[in-house]
C-alpha cells in the first residue's frame, strides 16, 4: 500500500509543479488583423430555437462569407472564468477575433482581450462603462422595438387582458422589454396588464415549464418570455390553447395554431460588417470599438419581427405598421408621459427619449406590469 | 458497451494481472466505446483524440487544469473524509457556496481593515467555518434526528444556492455593476496571488496542503484510525467505546471546511464575485472524484485533477470536433463506469 501511495504522490507533484512558465505578450498590432479563424461562444445550446441558435446560424452567414476563415464555436459556455479559458483555446488555434455572446461572458471577455492586444474581442449587448481597449467593444440591437410591436398584437389578441412574462434576470435590458410589451399591449388595450415571472436561469427548461403553470393559472392567455432558450414555454402555451409572443427566434413551427409573432434576430450582416472591419485592421475606432447599438431610428436593427401566426388580423397588422413608422422616425416605445409602477415618473410627457436614455431609466417597471424587482 | 463488459469480465477473471494493467485496460475500453460514439456523430476520433490531447499540452492549458481542478480537489477531500467514517457527503456544491458566502461576507465586514496578507486569512477562516457549519447541519440532523446524511446534504445544496441568489439579487447586489446580479468584485488586497509568473493561482497551495495532511491525519493520526473503525462497523466501535458522534460529526466537519476553502479558493483566485453559476457542478464532480478514487486522500486529489483535465479536454470536442458540448460528460460518465466496473468486488477502501 505504501508504495503504491508514494507512486501517486509522485504523479501528483510534477502535476502540481508544472506550467509556471510565462506568456510572453504579443507586438501590438491592429486588433483581428489578417485572422485565420474566428470564435464564437454561446451561453446555451445552439439549437435552443432562440438566443444561442440565431447567434449561431450569424456564425454560420460568417462561415458562408468568408470562406478562407475557419469558424470555432463553442455552446454551453458559462458566464463564468471558463468562458476565458475557452475563448484562450480559439486563440491559440489562430482565431483574432472573438465574438462573447451572452451578457454575463463580459467579464471574461473583458480579461482576455486585455491579456492579448492582437486579438478583437466583442461582446453582444452588454455595456462597458469606463475606457474601452483599442481591441474590445459591445454590439446590440434596441430589442425593445419590436418587443414592443409584438406587445401591439399581444394587447389586441387577448380575452382575459392578462399577459404573461417569463425572465431571467432583472437587468435593464430585460426590464426594458418588459416595460415596452406592456406599454404596446396598453397603446391598443388600455385595460391589458403583464404578470411577470423571474427564473434566474438563462435557459432552465424545468423552470419555466413552471412559470408557464403559474401564468396560466392566473389566468394569462398571452406567453412572452425573455429566455435564451424558447421551446418550452412556446409549447407550454400551444398545449394550453393559448397564444404566446416569439422571442430570438423563430418558433411558430412549435405553435402552429397560438403562434402570434415575435422578435428574433437576424446577426448576418452585423457579423460580417464586424469581422470585415477587423480583418482589414480597421477595427480600432471603429463604431464597433464601443458600445454599438443599432435601431430602427439609426439603421438596420438586427432584432427584427417575426411572422404573423393566423390569430393575427388585418386590422391588427396595420395599427402594428403604423406604429413602426412611428418609432422608426419621430416616436419611440418610451414616449413620455411613461409611469412607474409607484405612481412616479420614469419619461416625462411630451419627451421622445433616445437610445442612450432609455438604456440608463428601465430599472423599474412601468405601470401595468404585476411583480416586484429586487432591490438594489 | 457490450465490448467493455466482456472485457471488464475477462479482467476480473484474471487476478494475476497488475492493478495498473487493469486500469489501463478499463479506461481504454472507456476510450474506445467513446471514439465510436464519436464516429457516430460524425467526428474522426483519431483526430479528435489527437486535438483533445494536444489542446492539453501547452503550459496554459496545464494552468486551466490546475485552476479547474483546485475546488475539485477540495470538495473531493470534503466527500474522502466523512466516507472513511462512513458517512455520505453529498453536499459539497452547498458547502462550496457557503465557503463563498462566508468568504464574501467576511470581505464586507473588514473592508480595508486588515492589511496585506492577513485579509486573505479571514477570508480563508471565514470559508472553512462556512462550509464546516454547513455539513454540521447536516450531521447534526442525522445524530438527533436520524434523517440519512446523504438526503439531507444534497438538499441543503440547494437552500446553499438560494441563499446566495437572495444574496447576490438583493443585499450584496453590485449597485454600479450592469445589472446582472453578482457581487462586487473583490478588492486587489483579498485576492490569491498567482504562482511564479503564471495564471495559477495560489489556492492550488492549499489544495495540495489540505491534500497532504489529509492523507497523513487519515493514516497516522488517532483520529484518523476512530473514522476508519467507525466506518468500518459504528456498533463495533461504539461498544469499544469510542463517542461515535462526536467522531461523526468531526470527520463531517472537517468535510466541510475544506469544501468552504474550495469555495474561497475559486472566489479569491478565479472568480472574484459570486453570480449566478459559481461553482455549479463542482461539488458533485467532486463526489465522482472520491468514489472513483475510493476516498484515498492522494488518489482522490488526482482523480480530482485527472476529471478537470478530461472537462477541459472537452473544449477541444466542440472547438476542433465540432460536437455538442454535452459530448465530454459522456466520456466522463465512460470512464467512471469502467472505472466503477473495473473494481465492483474492491468495496473496501484501503
Amino acid at each position: 500500500m505504501r508504495t503504491r501511495s508514494i507512486r501517486m504522490a509522485a504523479l501528483l507533484l510534477p502535476l502540481a509543479l508544472l506550467g509556471l512558465a510565462s506568456t510572453s505578450a504579443t507586438a501590438a498590432t491592429a486588433p483581428g488583423k489578417g485572422s485565420k479563424a474566428v470564435g464564437f461562444i454561446f451561453v446555451g445550446p445552439k439549437d435552443d430555437f432562440g438566443y444561442n441558435q440565431a447567434a449561431y446560424q450569424g456564425s454560420q452567414a460568417v462561415k458562408k462569407q468568408f470562406p478562407k476563415l475557419k469558424v470555432l464555436t463553442a455552446e454551453n459556455v458559462p458566464e463564468d472564468d471558463n468562458a476565458a479559458r475557452v475563448m484562450e483555446g480559439m486563440i491559440a488555434k489562430g482565431a483574432k477575433i472573438i465574438f462573447a455572446t451572452s451578457y454575463g461572458h463580459l467579464d471574461a471577455a473583458l480579461k482576455v482581450a486585455a491579456a492579448h492586444p492582437e486579438v478583437a474581442v466583442v461582446q453582444q449587448g452588454n455595456f462597458i462603462t469606463g475606457k474601452v481597449a483599442a481591441n474590445a467593444g459591445t454590439y446590440f440591437g434596441t430589442v425593445y422595438e419590436p418587443v414592443y410591436l409584438a406587445g401591439i398584437a399581444a394587447g389586441k389578441a387577448t380575452k382575459s387582458n392578462k399577459l404573461g412574462y417569463v425572465y431571467a434576470f432583472p437587468i435593464p435590458q430585460t426590464i426594458a422589454n418588459i416595460n415596452a410589451f406592456e406599454l404596446g399591449a396598453k397603446s391598443v388595450n388600455p385595460k391589458a396588464e403583464t404578470i411577470t415571472v423571474a427564473t434566474s436561469n438563462w435557459c432552465d427548461p424545468a423552470k419555466q415549464a413552471d412559470a408557464a403553470k403559474s401564468l396560466l393559472g392566473q389566468g394569462v392567455d398571452v406567453l412572452t418570455q425573455h429566455q435564451d432558450c424558447t421551446a418550452t414555454i412556446t409549447k407550454a402555451a400551444e398545449k394550453a390553447g393559448k397564444m404566446v409572443v416569439g422571442y430570438h427566434a423563430d418558433a411558430s413551427k412549435l405553435a402552429p395554431k397560438g403562434w402570434l409573432t415575435g422578435s428574433e434576430w437576424s446577426w448576418s450582416s452585423l457579423y460580417n460588417d464586424i469581422v470585415k472591419r477587423a480583418l482589414d485592421g480597421k477595427f480600432t475606432g471603429s463604431p464597433y470599438n464601443g458600445n454599438y447599438r443599432v435601431g430602427y431610428k439609426t439603421g438596420k436593427n438586427p432584432f427584427v419581427q417575426s411572422k404573423f401566426g393566423p390569430k393575427v388580423t388585418a386590422e391588427t397588422k396595420s395599427l402594428i405598421a403604423a406604429a413602426l413608422t412611428d418609432i422608426s422616425t419621430t416616436g419611440s416605445p418610451f414616449k413620455g408621459p411613461v409611469y412607474a409602477q409607484d405612481g412616479s415618473t420614469i419619461i416625462p410627457a411630451g419627451v421622445v427619449p433616445n437610445y442612450g436614455t432609455v438604456e440608463k431609466k428601465m430599472t423599474v417597471f412601468v405601470k401595468g406590469v404585476i411583480g416586484d424587482l429586487p432591490k438594489s | 458497451m457490450a465490448a467493455l463488459v466482456v472485457s471488464l469480465r475477462a479482467l476480473r477473471a484474471d487476478p494475476l494481472r497488475s492493478p495498473a494493467v487493469r486500469w489501463t485496460a478499463a479506461l481504454g475500453g472507456a476510450v474506445v466505446v467513446f471514439g465510436v460514439l464519436m464516429a457516430i456523430k460524425g467526428a474522426a476520433p483519431i483526430s479528435a483524440y489527437t486535438s483533445m490531447w494536444s489542446s492539453l499540452s501547452s503550459n496554459r492549458s496545464m494552468e486551466s487544469v490546475l485552476v479547474k481542478a483546485t475546488p475539485i480537489v477540495l470538495a473531493a477531500l470534503a466527500v474522502a473524509v466523512p466516507a472513511r467514517a462512513g458517512l455520505v457527503n453529498v453536499g459539497g456544491e452547498g458547502q462550496l457556496l457557503m465557503g463563498g458566502i462566508f468568504a464574501v461576507g467576511m470581505s464586507r465586514a473588514i473592508g480595508d481593515a486588515f492589511p496585506g496578507h492577513s485579509a486573505l486569512i479571514a477570508l480563508c477562516l471565514a470559508g472553512a467555518v462556512g462550509g464546516a457549519l454547513w455539513a454540521a447541519l447536516a450531521v447534526l440532523l442525522r445524530l438527533v434526528v436520524g434523517i440519512s446524511e446523504a438526503v439531507t446534504t444534497l438538499l441543503l445544496n440547494y437552500v446553499a444556492l438560494n441563499a446566495m441568489f437572495f444574496l447576490i439579487y438583493d443585499p450584496w447586489k453590485d449597485a454600479h455593476g450592469s445589472g446582472q446580479p453578482a457581487t462586487p468584485a473583490l478588492p486587489a488586497g483579498q485576492t490569491f496571488p498567482m504562482l511564479g509568473s503564471s495564471t495559477v493561482h495560489a489556492g492550488l497551495v492549499l489544495a495540495v496542503a489540505a491534500t497532504a495532511i489529509v492523507w497523513w491525519a487519515l493514516r497516522s493520526t488517532r483520529w484518523g484510525f476512530q473514522l476508519r473503525v467507525v466506518g468500518g462497523n459504528a456498533e463495533a466501535a461504539r461498544r469499544a467505546g469510542l463517542p461515535v458522534g462526536i467522531i461523526l460529526l468531526t470527520a463531517m466537519l472537517v468535510g466541510g471546511a475544506l469544501a468552504g476553502l474550495g469555495g474561497v479558493a475559486q472566489l479569491a483566485g478565479t472568480e472574484f464575485k459570486l453570480r449566478p453559476g459559481f461553482l455549479a457542478t463542482y461539488g458533485y464532480i467532486g463526489f465522482l472524484a472520491s468514489w472513483l478514487a475510493r476516498h484515498h486522500p492522494l488518489k482522490v486529489a488526482f482523480a480530482g485533477v485527472v476529471l478537470a483535465a478530461i472537462s477541459i479536454a472537452g473544449d477541444s470536442l466542440q472547438i476542433d470536433s465540432a460536437l455538442p458540448a454535452a459530448t465530454v460528460n459522456v466520456l466522463m460518465a465512460l470512464v467512471l463506469l469502467a472505472v466503477f466496473g473495473w473494481g465492483a468486488r474492491r468495496v473496501v477502501p484501503t
